[in-house]
């Protein structure tokens, strides 16, 4: 019983061998850059700011004819978004081609 | 509004485009099975993210996100910012595997992965309960449009407008009309952007990129007026901020009608690069979108005429409208405005009563109280659903509870509750079980809704739980409680334990 368990073990913080180890790490840096960039932001603003009335330097400063931070997220998070979405995809193809390769098999 | 006259124009365009979309339809139809036969055509990963960004505008995105700006400035980010980060979240952790789990709704993946038909009658309860809420907010948004459109009090218009959207679904089924939502994103995003281009340019500010132009407004309502729109957490706190924000990107990763858009391209590889496309074409609406809140509050202050803060909660809804009429626009471009508007809380309506009414048809008639049921007998039942289920939302629109994003972030809560955690441990953790599976989703759907249940004899609930934003800490609640009762109780099957790590994590190895 205990050892077929291990055969199937699928647990995203203990991926198998192969394909699935390569996509969790992918996986994890994505998701890494999402947390630390839009909640981070978010905390860093709140830090920096003495007053909740907009405060800082990075209230005051600004970028496209807007504040800094409001820029940052009502713009550029979305657009990284999409850039992560973006770099996931590359890399998640060159994965699938590495490995199909090595199987010697089609694309899909 | 009421002292206004029937918008005439307004409705000539609204009423050109709906048909417009009925002809082209019945044409695409028509062509669909002479050259493609019935399986479709293929539209490629532009056309695929078209596709996903139509089905996803809905009043919300259209409406109720420069509502929200206009009332609370910096906290409707959180809604730009969760209905975007969410398809991060949607793609990396499940868009692939699902597509090779091979199983595009919840009820289904949920029944299939756990084994078990009560899970599945939990989960296609729950999506239903999801699409009435999420369709109590488009009601909400097409009643305010009809009454005035029509220069009628609210009731009548949202009663109106509820028989409008049956009536289009009806005709539009019987017809057989396929949805080319190429066209339908096409027309969204040329309504909502064109009439802000026209404004910027009328106000004199950097037209040609008004959402970098609106900047100019901001500057000029924070230092000539005071009014600091930009302040970051002057409505709301961060942790309030945060919490709504990562409730609607949990949210958006357990919709019902958002999973089924990755199985209109027919490989894994191009839905994921639609999913790119989509997320970009969404963005482009909600990189907009701020804009008119913003010109809302400068006309205001411009006129002298600020109203107070129950009147400004009362109109926030219309603001998109409202400053295009306040900006003095041509009848026909605010028409053109109006026409996206009601076409996005259209096909939001439609796809959802759909989808609802075939579940309820399937997952639950069909399933479980009639096995024999003919194709007949299941059709009848989901044509019946569709009345119903609109009957059912439209008694709650009738005295909406919220803004039209506020009802909006209660479905997000919802599915971000229940519908995520069963994705996600389904996925990605082998030993989840059915027991853990259904004792999840139903603490889920306590905890969404823990505020107006226990809000009152527990104060701290309704700070943990709040009803818009419950799943910061309900999601990790929930599959906190999922991981504890999977390991008190037997595995899933051998069959499903290795069908997960072969086929959805090993179909390379």
């Amino acid at each position: 019983m205990e050892r077929k368990d291990d055969i199937y073990t699928v647990n995203l913080f203990r991926p198998k061998k192969g394909y699935m180890r390569d996509e969790v790490v992918i996986i994890l840096a994505i998701l890494v850059g999402w947390v630390v960039v839009t909640f981070g932001f978010q905390l860093a603003i709140r830090l920096l700011c003495s007053s909740p009335q907009g405060c800082s330097l990075v209230t005051r400063f600004y970028f496209f004819n807007l504040p800094f931070h409001f820029w940052f997220t009502a713009q550029f998070l979305p657009l990284w978004f999409v850039i992560l979405c973006l770099i996931f995809n590359v890399f998640v193809d060159r994965l699938t081609e590495h490995h199909s390769r090595r199987r010697d098999r089609t694309y899909e | 509004m009421n002292s206004q006259p029937v918008q005439l124009w307004p409705l000539v365009v609204i009423a050109a485009v709906l048909a417009s979309f009925i002809l082209v339809g019945l044409i695409n139809k028509s062509r669909e099975g002479m050259e493609y036969g019935f399986r479709g055509r293929y539209i490629g990963r532009i056309g695929g993210g078209a596709a996903i960004a139509s089905t996803w505008m809905s009043a919300a995105s259209f409406l109720g996100i420069a509502g929200l700006l206009y009332l609370k400035g910096y906290l409707a980010l959180a809604y730009v910012i969760g209905w975007t980060g969410g398809y991060v979240l949607l793609l990396v952790l499940l868009a692939g595997q699902l597509r090779r789990f091979g199983k595009h709704t919840a009820p289904d993946f949920v029944g299939d992965r756990y084994e078990s038909s009560a899970a599945r009658l939990i989960s296609a309860v729950i999506s239903i309960v999801i699409s009435v809420i999420y369709c109590i907010a488009q009601f909400k948004g097409i009643g305010m449009l009809f009454a005035w459109l029509f220069a009628i009090d609210y009731t009548t218009g949202v009663t109106l407008g509820a028989c409008a959207v049956v009536a289009y679904v009806a005709f539009s089924g019987m017809l057989g009309v396929s949805r080319n939502q190429q066209m339908q994103y096409f027309v969204l995003i040329v309504s909502f952007i064109l009439p802000l281009m026209v404004l910027a340019r009328k106000m004199g500010y950097f037209w040609v990129l008004p959402q970098f132009g609106y900047g100019e407004a901001m500057e000029e309502l924070a230092s000539d007026y005071g009014v600091k729109l930009a302040a970051p957490f002057a409505s709301a706190s961060l942790f309030q901020w945060w919490s709504l924000c990562f409730t609607l990107m949990v949210g958006t990763a357990g919709l019902p009608h958002v999973l089924s858009r990755f199985y209109v391209v027919p490989n894994i590889r191009d839905a994921r690069w639609s999913l790119v496309w989509g997320l970009f074409f969404i963005a482009l609406i909600y990189w907009s979108a701020p804009a008119y809140g913003v010109f809302m509050r400068l006309f205001e202050l411009h006129a002298k005429s600020v109203p107070d803060p129950a009147t400004a909660r009362a109109i926030a809804d219309m603001v998109v409208i409202d400053t295009a009429i306040k900006g003095g626009l041509p009848p026909w471009l605010i028409g053109v405005l109006a026409a996206g508007a009601i076409s996005a809380a259209f096909f939001t309506v439609a796809g959802l009563l759909i989808t609802g009414a075939a579940s309820m048809s399937f997952d639950i008639y069909y399933r479980l109280l009639n096995r024999n049921a003919t194709e007949e007998r299941k059709m009848a039942i989901a044509k019946g659903s569709v009345v119903f289920l609109a009957a059912v939302v439209l008694m709650f629109a009738l005295k909406p509870p919220g803004l039209i994003v506020e009802i909006t972030a209660v479905a997000f809560a919802l599915a971000g509750n229940t519908i995520f955690p069963a994705f996600v441990l389904g996925i990605w953790w082998g030993r989840a079980n059915r027991q853990g599976a259904i004792a999840g989703m139903l603490t889920g759907f306590l905890i969404t809704f823990a505020e107006p249940l226990f809000g009152g004899i527990v104060p701290v609930v309704a700070q943990i739980f709040p009803i818009t934003s419950s799943a910061m800490f309900g999601a990790p609640l929930v599959i906190a409680v999922m991981i504890a009762v999977s390991l008190m109780t037997p595995p899933p099957s051998e069959e499903m334990r290795r069908f997960l790590a072969e086929e959805v994590h090993g179909h390379l190895d």
